[in-house]
């Protein structure tokens, strides 16, 4: 397994205990939410190393197959066979050895549980005229409308599972290289590959920013010095961003950088990746002709 | 409280929306390389790379708001500011496809819409909006608020561009029983939803943000906030409000009234009685142009467009007018500066 370079991965350890009385300050606040996007990442690329279904594929074929679930999910009408689908992903999150726990938890509560609070009021007759089901007088609840939040739901959970299938079992280089292959313009695989480097080395600084001032302050600052405080790093942060473009780039030209990008990405196709894109095009078909069957 | 930023998560959009929204960010992203490639020439990858990572961790950034609440700055037109509006198209589209790839923060099908949302309608508002209050010699105090009032503007266009994608889907997708298949809000709920959150919530949030680092790079790096050679004046703003106007028939597909909006008739048929207070003030206020209808057009599309114009129009006045006022509020600062100056500046720097 390859894990990040020892330099790229941060401390993310909580150096400073928490303020006693009154909840996280805003710099540990802001802290904790870095650590935790950059743990994500680490944790990412160490799922997406696993000996699992999906991470042996090619990863061209990963994205093409996974997106084209996604499509179908979207076209999908039957809330029966988006269930399905969720059963699909849960198969291929075990299959891939990524923990269908972490993996459930994850799709429920980032996407589920948000689709479920901005749909529910839509059941309500007022939204949705329909055969009342549960009667509550002005709240009374419709079929047709109870039924356009099982959808949206479902939907969103089945998408949000595939997408995060992408996310867990494929690492961002190989994302990359699937992007190459598929006749990508190398300026924009060269910049995604590039602002993804930058991002954990920012995150890193705006982790250190926000741990200093922490370590710094002995009591809560007004609203108004926040503010100053965080838009000052932030144009901190714009202008250290500039500079280093212009590190970047002299140190590219020092190496002979010429503006030509020769891609380096030879990937090929066997029997399994093959086997796998007909299974996925036969299931897809499959699951729109069942729905087209039992679907509204 | 801490609120994130706007996404639109997969699943919401059915696929009439979200494949014409691809393609129509195809040849966006094609011009903007190419116009790109022109001006920033070999130096495009590090600093769009650089602008990108910056637009991503601009979103990490808590900003206090009121109350103890934080939220969330896109930074949309402050990249378009630093960038110019293009180079912001690929930075901010290059930072929701690693939100999606690498975070799980956005959806693959969405994506195009996400683009269009955040990384076209946002930055070409806020730019072109900068760019029009801030005028061509802008002082450092013109310069903030110009980017405020982008900023925030920016980010309520692209609330009800957002809005309008969630409001068409009940219209295009249903059941023969009428339920929804896809976001389940009409139009007359999601607009006023998405832009009543945005105008309350997230657009100070963002133009919190611009302001205070457009203030600080105004301070110590001010050549960051030279106009662009690319952008072209003001013509794109024109143009984009042309299209918005004459788009805004669309709302006459909205049955009924906009939620919270009721009068109080409706009120009465929906619950059943006019509230007091409502009724005695209710009156109160004759608009010139009631529901967007223009006296003496009977047809309700027409009405609809000319009340657009009006309303632009009046936009456009008002925003001229602080522009003006602030110009001459800067003349009369420089006016006096030169006169309590004892030399010129020619000997000053002999």
């Amino acid at each position: 397994m390859s894990s990040p370079c020892p330099c790229c991965r941060p401390d993310i350890t909580p150096a400073i205990p928490r303020r006693r009385g009154g909840g996280r300050s805003l710099a540990r606040k802001t802290a904790d939410s870095v650590a935790r996007a950059v743990t994500d990442v680490l944790q990412n690329e160490e799922l997406a190393a696993l000996p699992g279904l999906l991470q042996r594929l090619d990863p061209r074929i990963k994205l093409l197959t996974l997106g084209l679930f996604a499509v179908t999910a979207s076209l999908v009408h039957s809330v029966w066979v988006l269930i399905a689908l969720i059963g699909v992903t849960i198969v291929l999150a075990a299959a891939s050895r990524v923990g269908v726990g972490s993996f459930e938890r994850k799709v429920w509560l980032s996407a589920g549980l948000l689709a479920f609070l901005v749909a529910a009021p839509s059941a309500l007759r007022v939204f949705t005229p329909g055969t009342v089901v549960v009667p509550l007088g002005p709240f009374s609840l419709t079929e047709p409308g109870l039924m356009g939040v099982a959808t949206l739901v479902t939907r969103v959970v089945a998408s949000a599972g595939f997408a995060l299938l992408v996310v867990w079992t494929m690492r961002w280089s190989d994302l990359l290289k699937a992007l190459s292959a598929m006749r990508l313009p190398d300026v924009v695989v060269a910049t995604l590959a590039m602002t993804q480097k930058q991002i954990l080395t920012l995150l890193r600084t705006v982790e250190q920013i926000h741990l200093a001032r922490e370590s710094r302050t002995l009591t809560r600052g007004s609203a108004r010095a926040d503010r100053a405080w965080v838009t000052e790093r932030m144009a901190f942060v714009v202008r250290k961003s500039m500079k280093t473009a212009d590190d970047v780039y002299d140190a590219m030209l020092s190496r002979g950088f010429t503006g030509a990008m020769p891609s380096l990405v030879r990937l090929r196709m066997r029997p399994r990746d093959w086997a796998w894109s007909a299974a996925s095009v036969a299931l897809c078909a499959a699951i729109l002709y069942v729905d087209r069957m039992v679907g509204p | 409280m801490d609120i994130v930023a706007m996404h639109i998560p997969d699943g919401y959009l059915g696929p009439q929306t979200y494949v014409i929204l691809w393609i129509v960010m195809i040849p966006i992203w094609a011009i903007a390389a190419r116009k790109v490639k022109r001006t920033l020439k070999a130096k495009q990858i590090p600093l769009l790379a650089l602008g990108a990572a910056f637009s991503f961790i601009i979103m990490m950034f808590n900003v206090p708001v009121i109350g103890g609440s934080t939220g969330h700055a896109v930074g949309a037109t402050l990249i378009a500011i630093i960038l110019g509006p293009w180079a912001a198209v690929i930075a901010i589209s290059i930072a929701l496809v690693i939100q999606a790839g690498l975070f799980g923060d956005g959806g693959i099908t969405a994506l195009g819409a996400n683009c269009f949302n955040m990384a076209v309608v946002a930055p070409f508002v806020g730019y072109y909006l900068y760019r029009f209050i801030s005028g061509d010699a802008p002082s450092s105090r013109r310069r903030v608020v110009a980017a405020g009032i982008g900023a925030y503007v920016a980010l309520v266009a692209a609330a009800i561009v957002a809005g309008i994608m969630f409001g068409i889907q009940p219209y295009i997708a249903h059941t023969a029983s009428g339920q929804a298949l896809y976001a389940p809000y009409k139009l007359g709920v999601a607009v006023p939803a998405m832009a009543l959150e945005h105008l309350l919530f997230f657009g100070w949030v963002e133009a919190i943000a611009t302001m205070g680092i457009v203030a600080a790079l105004a301070k110590s790096e001010p050549e960051l906030l030279q106009m662009k050679p690319a952008a072209k004046p003001l013509r794109w703003l024109w143009a984009g409000m042309a299209v918005l106007i004459l788009l805004t028939p669309i709302g006459v597909l909205a049955p009924g009234t906009a939620w919270g909006e009721w009068g109080g008739e409706e009120l009465d048929s929906l619950v059943g009685y006019v509230p007091a207070n409502l009724e005695k003030v209710g009156g109160l206020w004759k608009a010139a142009m009631p529901d967007y209808a223009t006296p003496g057009v009977s047809n309700t599309m027409l009405g609809y467009l000319i009340a657009a114009i009006v309303g632009a129009a009046l936009c456009v006045g008002i925003g001229w007018g602080v522009g003006a006022l602030l110009a001459r509020r800067r003349g009369g600062e420089v006016g006096s500066a030169a006169e309590a100056s004892p030399d010129p500046p020619a000997a000053q720097a002999g």
